[in-house]
């Protein structure tokens, strides 16, 4: 393989990601759990034990105006 | 607070259904129930918004533990289209209208048992991802995609 090719297989799925889904459909439930489930703190978000929005727009509203771009919550 | 373990969905699971909430796993919680490798934070619900089902709620969320005050447990009766608790063994996200599906009842009939947890089909997860317009959904949604080829494929043609 030349430098920058990526590696496909399985029709459009890249080989990696291909590798990742079937090594993951090996593993049981349980186990995929105790790996996906990680606790970092964010940051605003995670600072209050309650928040409710009347609809999906304030909280999109809320999250562009409140947290730190670098969490993915705001708009593209 | 530690990260929610497959203990706590269990309780969800358990809990919910002896309440009869209607609700179903939906985000990237829902995509790792289905067999997506990736990480997450907490999980996140997509519930029926009717006054009887947030009854169901409150009274499930109070027997898992969460805190809630009278005040809240009326706004989740009453059906808001989002919210997000942390004041309880884990967090969770309760999803009234999430961006990208209509009805719950449309995403009920399409949903995936995996081992007694009821999950919205991956059509919806990425339907929700790509309608939210968010930095980080748009980051994930070509594995996304990509997974869905394969889970497809590992599925009967009868169940996709």
């Amino acid at each position: 393989m030349k430098p920058g090719e990526t590696k496909v297989a399985c029709g459009a799925i890249p080989a990696e990601w291909l590798a990742e889904f079937e090594a993951a459909e090996r593993r049981p439930l349980k186990t995929r759990f105790r790996y996906a489930f990680i606790r970092t703190h964010k940051p605003v978000l995670d600072d209050a034990s309650y928040r409710s929005f009347d609809t999906m727009e304030d909280y999109r509203r809320w999250c562009a105006k409140n947290l730190p771009d670098w969490l993915g919550y705001g708009r593209v | 607070m530690a990260a929610f373990e497959y203990r706590q969905a269990e309780e969800i699971r358990d809990v919910f259904a002896r309440h009869g909430v209607r609700y179903l796993f939906i985000g990237k919680s829902a995509a790792i129930l289905l067999g997506f490798p990736d990480t997450t934070q907490d999980a996140d619900l997509f519930v029926l918004k009717s006054p009887e089902n947030g009854r169901s709620i409150v009274a499930g969320l109070r027997e898992l533990g969460f805190d809630l005050n009278a005040c809240q447990a009326a706004e989740i009766e009453r059906g808001k289209d989002f919210v997000q608790l942390k004041n309880g063994p884990f967090d969770l996200d309760l999803v009234f209208a999430p961006d990208g599906i209509e009805r719950f009842e449309d995403a009920w009939k399409r949903h995936v048992n995996v081992e007694g947890f009821p999950v919205c089909h991956l059509d919806d997860i990425i339907a929700s991802k790509e309608a939210s317009g968010r930095q980080k959904d748009r980051e994930s949604l070509p594995r996304l995609r990509s997974f869905r080829e394969y889970w497809l494929r590992q599925r009967p043609s009868g169940h996709r």
